[in-house]
């Protein structure tokens, strides 16, 4: 009996052993990956496994073109540097991702440490950006069944955005940073004396049919649609604004000349979000770029969008927000879309320039 | 100093709220996870020193530009300070261990460094730029693993470490876990401080009181059901010390906690292969020392009943658990492999 004992315990201390090794030689490798600046490896398709002969050819013709490319390159850099022009900027900005292609990708493990950069040197359109994380204090929002709240997560999102953006030069400023509360009339007032050059508010939606899930972005505008007007009054609760000041707002509604630049923000961000989620959330519904009067879309003065990230309501994607990298998902959507849109603006300056 | 070969192996804990270190010539040690720099010429004058690490700098902190390098388990990106703040953390900690970080004088150290799992995954890059040269070959892992190593779970476990910033989750499946294997919340031990402090506001609206002052409460009398003793602590109102009771507030701020992790943790294990499902049910781990909470391991183990029971128990030592399996990763690692590890 004995003996049984002593043998079944050596058994699973080899059996340990060996996991320990292994364990080990993957941690190492991952180590080893992060110190080569290369992102943890993955085995490769069968379509990509080519003998090591044509691999050879491929990287011979590689390499005679980027010497070539070089040299071109060398030679109208001498150009360039005979005679200065402000054309360097769209070089310095190739960096970050553009519209739906920042799911997976990892430029820190890919690139040297991000240095900052001198936005002055950039002759964007936008320089500020103000993030409007929903809610917050004893508004909590909605709250999922398993006690996730939404104003945690709006504000979780929107310090990952903030990083993101910071990392790419723009300068943010942000409504709330921590668990207060702050009226939409504060918020408003918040972005018009930072003088954002776009405003970004975070929402999670919470719809009565518990199955839907989604995502939809809005700008201003009227609406008739009921599930609208009560989302609208449900996001306005606790405004701070009087009804005279409201009066007054929804007077400037339909004379914003801004209308058009927050709806082609609001269309790159939707546009953004469902391509970017759908690879983890293949259920989730583009429910499209919608109008409707949000106190907090009403007062800013700059393009303003308010995006309904996803369904605190429907039980799978409330376990998603649960989830760090599904938030962090969201906010490289936001930020591919803020930047893309940026870009855009920039493009259409250099071709009026 | 007792090392083996010229050679110290350390196992680093670095925590959001405090940090641990464990060697391989027996030292072991825990520190506050503050650095603070003289905020003047006077104030330098008098502390006597540029830079102060742990229960040092907190005392001293009206003088002091005081920084918690890995609030929210992050270093914040683009801050030098909170850089220079790590940086500093691990010198101390590593001078701690009998080593000084200036002049090794031939000795090699290896060290392992445990960080929160978001910590990892978002600043991996900017963790290894800030640690270089601190030892001569370095590796960085997840704090639940280093966890799950040190005690040998590695099979069919779950490990919850609930620091100050973060609870890091990290299903143990007998290899190295993957993102999927883990999750990270920022309902821990702050974010309870926070809760209590609102709690106690709202009850004792004249109470003066710091952060600092709340966090000691908790650590001191933190639970969940039903208390044994009332929770009394002093504060002053209008400059004079008073007594004030706290028990529901502390209960309540703690029971916040609970949903979440609950959550989180059923929905781990939801993702595992049914067939280990009930394993894992059974090896539930919490490490960290806000789960130190009296009755959390109870309240967890009672969710798990509904899904057809599972035990959750403590790690037996919370505080080193993170620097001793770091240690135990260092001396199992073959010397060929830290060669390719140096900074």
């Amino acid at each position: 009996m004995v003996d049984r004992f002593r043998f079944l315990w050596e058994t699973g201390r080899r059996d340990l052993g060996r996991v320990k090794s292994r364990i080990i030689r993957e941690l190492v490798k991952e180590n080893i990956d992060t110190i080569q600046g290369r992102t943890p490896r993955v085995p490769p398709h069968p379509l990509l496994r080519i003998s090591s002969r044509a691999l050879l050819w491929v990287s011979v013709s590689l390499t005679l073109v980027a010497a070539s490319y070089s040299l071109s390159t060398i030679t109208e850099a001498r150009r360039e540097m005979a005679s200065p022009t402000l054309s360097s900027p769209v070089a310095v900005k190739a960096q970050p991702p553009s519209l739906g292609e920042t799911a997976s990708a990892n430029p820190e493990s890919s690139l040297p440490a991000p240095q900052p950069i001198d936005r002055a040197v950039l002759p964007l359109g936008v320089q500020k950006i103000v993030l409007d994380p929903g809610h917050g204090g004893a508004d909590s929002g909605t709250i999922a069944p398993g006690g996730i709240v939404e104003k945690e997560i709006t504000l979780d999102i929107g310090h990952r955005l903030r990083r993101l953006l910071e990392k790419a030069a723009f300068d943010v400023a942000m409504t709330r940073k921590t668990d207060k509360a702050v009226s939409l009339k504060d918020r408003v007032g918040f972005a018009n004396a930072v003088r954002g050059d776009l405003f970004v508010s975070i929402h999670i939606n919470w719809i009565k049919t518990r199955k839907t899930r989604g995502v939809e972005t809005y700008y201003l505008g009227p609406t008739d649609d009921p599930y609208l007007t009560q989302l609208t009054a449900m996001e306005n609760k606790e405004s701070g604004y009087s009804l005279t000041d409201y009066r007054g707002l929804l007077e400037a509604i339909y004379m914003d000349v801004r209308n058009n630049e927050s709806r082609r923000l609001a269309s790159a961000v939707q546009t953004s979000l469902f391509r970017s989620l759908r690879t983890i959330n293949p259920k989730v519904k583009n429910r499209g770029v919608k109008k409707a009067p949000f106190i907090v879309l009403v007062g800013t003065r700059m393009p303003a969008i308010l995006a309904e990230v996803s369904c605190l309501s429907n039980k799978r994607e409330a376990r998603l927000l649960a989830r760090p990298d599904y938030r962090q998902r969201i906010a490289e959507a936001l930020f591919g879309a803020i930047h893309s849109y940026a870009d855009s603006l920039t493009r259409t300056h250099q071709k009026g320039a | 100093m007792n090392t083996e070969n010229g050679i110290l192996h350390i196992g680093i804990d670095l925590g959001t709220s405090r940090s641990s270190v464990s060697a391989s010539n027996g030292e072991r040690h825990v520190v506050e996870s503050y650095v603070g720099w003289p905020v003047d010429m006077v104030a330098q004058k008098l502390l006597k020193r540029p830079v102060l690490v742990g229960r040092e700098a907190l005392e001293n902190r009206p003088m002091l530009s005081l920084h918690r390098p890995l609030e929210q388990g992050l270093i914040q990106e683009g801050s030098e300070r909170d850089q220079m703040a790590v940086r500093e953390l691990l010198r101390h900690l590593i001078s701690l261990v009998g080593v000084n970080p200036e002049d090794r004088d031939g000795l090699k150290v290896r060290a392992v460094i445990g960080v929160p799992a978001e910590a990892l995954r978002v600043n991996k890059q900017s963790l290894r730029n800030a640690l270089k040269g601190i030892a001569d070959s370095l590796m960085i892992v997840s704090e639940p693993f280093a966890v799950a190593y040190g005690i040998e779970a590695l099979r069919y476990t779950m490990i919850i470490d609930i620091g100050a910033g973060t609870a890091d989750f990290c299903v143990m499946k007998g290899r190295f876990p993957t993102e999927d294997d883990q999750r990270t919340l920022t309902n821990a031990g702050d974010w309870i401080d926070e809760q209590l402090a609102k709690l106690i506001r709202e009850r004792y609206p004249d109470a003066q009181f710091t952060i600092h002052m709340v966090r000691e409460w908790k650590e001191k009398s933190s639970f969940l059901g039903e208390p044994t003793l009332p929770v009394v602590v002093t504060a002053p109102i209008g400059g004079k010390p008073t007594q004030l009771d706290i028990t529901n507030e502390m209960r309540n701020a703690c029971e916040s906690i609970v949903p979440p992790i609950a959550e989180t943790m059923v929905d781990l294990l939801s993702r595992v292969e049914p067939e280990y499902q009930e394993k894992i049910r059974n090896n539930v781990t919490l490490a960290g020392g806000s789960s130190q909470i009296t009755g959390l391991a109870k309240h967890l183990q009672n969710i798990l009943g509904d899904l057809g029971g599972g035990r959750v128990r403590m790690v037996k030592d919370p505080v080193f658990a993170g620097s001793d399996g770091g240690l135990s990763i260092a001396l199992d690692a073959p010397s060929s492999d830290w060669h390719m590890l140096s900074t």
